[in-house]
């Protein structure tokens, strides 16, 4: 799976997660481009990622996230080793 | 020196002359900034002073350590030296004596030679915030170390921020420091504004709630049940002028100096569920928490589910409970509102925001949900300002009794009309400004002439309903 196609895949995650069919991730989308995006749902978005991927991440990594970028190059180290 | 002294008004006037007139470049601008701080601080206390710009020295010192050190164990050491000072310090000044007491009680003896004789140093729940999301943003690698001691100092003991916050992230705030501000007379209105506005909620609103609150928690055991609910319905909203008025003021000071400081409420009472509530009440201090201790044990108890969850929610909030205090009332307000998440998580409706309505009467479901959530919050605000658990659960067992609605007496009659105009005026303007940072942004008003009534009569209104004797803030012991 390549870049796009992550980034594809988590948008739709977080619109079925915050409910808003609105939302456009671009790589540099943060957290406060987002409505609902705030730290409280930062937690069951990494979850419902996980679930999609199949993947787990340790908490080091999802702390450190800047933006929706980083994830996805997590997201594909993971797919991708 | 309270921002609603003379004391004040004089040190801020001289401050804000010379800030924009004398200090024109980055550093002496970030310097006058930090001296300016530091006298306003050692205003209350010189010894505690020293403690500030100690805490901050030892920090600035450990950012840097955790930032250039490749090594994961040294960093992971640095990091938890910094923990244990921060939370150390915090231990001695807030819950030292509590947990000495308390194990006195339990194991049946005197704690008196194990007492410690301290008194809390002014704003060290805040500052010590401030420096604990320092390094952890530092070692999460969110934010490089500075290597300029001043910004550093600076944002640790920024005046208008330092005795109740907000709590400002390191990374916008030393951001704004790295360039001389500008003087932008808009940015300078709209902080007066909102300056004015939190001097209406403080001096009109909470110090004339204080009188009858304090009369009615004194008294509780004569009044009847109707009293006792009007006593936790003032509590609520008491406390919320209190403590947002204060952070109107600091962040209206703020925009004045040419900074900009995180949002501290979001119209609380007009929230719909309790998860909505804590998203708009004390913002700074509920998001520090989410972040830095919710995350991590939300991500360690997430096999488990919602019931980790709830888990998560529950220790997190227990904390945030504590943080207000050494006592159990503030442990068990910290369970309560942790407990009420538990339909949300159940329900999955936690990510879930209430739809809004823009007009200027709510509709039905959302009235009722904010009544709802008013109400739990009223509540619970009972065991957030009683003495102890034993009276908390007393009052509001003579509050749920057959008596409730058989009216209501206070004794102190004189100040409860200006006290429900106060009320009635915050609801007014908040309901029809709530998608504004605050309710004295007039700009749909084009009319400046309207615009000026409307900011003299509330300047009119707090000087002649201000409470006969005005109380210190109420966040100022956590």
């Amino acid at each position: 799976m390549d870049q796009n196609e992550i980034l594809a895949t988590i948008t739709d995650v977080f619109r079925d997660a915050l409910d808003d069919e609105k939302i456009i991730l671009a790589r540099e989308t943060t957290a406060a481009d987002v409505d609902n995006w705030d730290s409280l749902t930062h937690f069951q978005l990494v979850v419902a990622v996980e679930r999609k991927f199949s993947i787990r991440f340790n908490s080091q990594e999802f702390l450190r996230w800047k933006n929706v970028g980083e994830m996805v190059d997590s997201i594909s180290a993971k797919l991708n080793p | 020196m309270l921002f609603t002294s003379l004391t004040f008004l004089a040190f801020f006037t001289v401050f804000f002359i010379c800030y924009w007139l004398i200090f024109t470049t980055v550093r002496a601008q970030n310097l006058f900034l930090l001296i300016s701080s530091c006298i306003f601080y050692g205003w209350f206390s010189w010894p505690f002073l020293l403690l500030l710009l100690g805490s901050s020295a030892f920090n600035y010192w450990l950012g840097i350590g955790i930032g250039h050190t490749k090594d994961e164990k040294r960093r992971r050491l640095l990091l938890w030296i910094g923990l244990f000072q921060g939370i150390g310090c915090l231990f001695i000044f807030k819950y030292y004596n509590f947990f000495a007491q308390s194990a006195g009680a339990t194991f049946h003896f005197r704690p008196d030679a194990f007492l410690l004789h301290v008194i809390l140093p002014l704003g060290i729940s805040f500052y010590t915030f401030r420096t604990l999301s320092y390094i952890l943003d530092i070692y999460n690698e969110k934010l490089a170390p500075t290597n300029n001691w001043v910004s550093f100092f600076t944002y640790v003991s920024f005046f208008p921020c330092l005795i109740s916050g907000p709590i400002d992230k390191p990374g916008a705030f030393l951001l704004q420091l790295k360039n001389a501000r500008r003087f932008n007379g808009e940015q300078a209105a709209d902080g007066l504004h909102q300056i004015i506005w939190g001097l209406f909620k403080k001096l009109v609103v909470a110090d004339n709630c204080a009188l009858l609150t304090q009369n009615v928690f004194d008294h509780y055991k004569t009044m009847p049940a109707g009293s006792l609910l009007f006593g936790a319905f003032l509590a609520i909203i008491q406390l919320y002028a209190d403590f947002s008025g204060y952070s109107d003021m600091a962040i209206g000071l703020s925009k004045m100096i040419g900074l900009e400081v995180t949002r501290n409420f979001n119209y609380p009472f007009f929230a719909q569920n309790i998860a909505d509530y804590w998203r708009r009440w004390h913002i700074s201090l509920t998001a520090w928490f989410t972040e830095y201790v919710f995350m991590p044990l939300a991500g360690r108890f997430r096999n488990y589910g919602k019931g980790g969850l709830i888990g998560a929610i529950i220790i997190d909030f227990a904390i945030i409970g504590i943080w207000h205090g050494a006592n159990f009332t503030f442990l068990l307000f910290g369970l309560l509102n942790g407990c009420y998440y538990i339909p949300l998580i159940l329900r999955g409706k936690l990510n879930k925001k209430p739809p809004t309505s823009k007009g200027l009467l709510p509709g039905f479901r959302e009235l009722v949900n904010m009544a709802g959530t008013f109400l739990l919050v009223m509540l619970t605000v009972v065991v957030f300002r009683a003495d102890s658990v034993t009276q908390a659960l007393d009052y509001l067992r003579r509050l749920l009794s057959p008596t409730i609605l058989s009216g209501f007496w206070i004794s102190e009659h004189a100040n409860i009309y200006i006290t429900l105009a106060g009320i009635f005026v915050l609801f007014a303007f908040e309901w029809v400004q709530r998608d504004k940072a605050h309710p004295l942004q007039l700009d749909r008003i084009s009319g400046a002439p309207l615009r000026a009534a409307i900011y003299y009569s509330i300047i009119l209104f707090t000087l002649l309903c201000c409470a006969s004797a005005t109380n210190e803030f109420i966040y100022f012991k956590f």
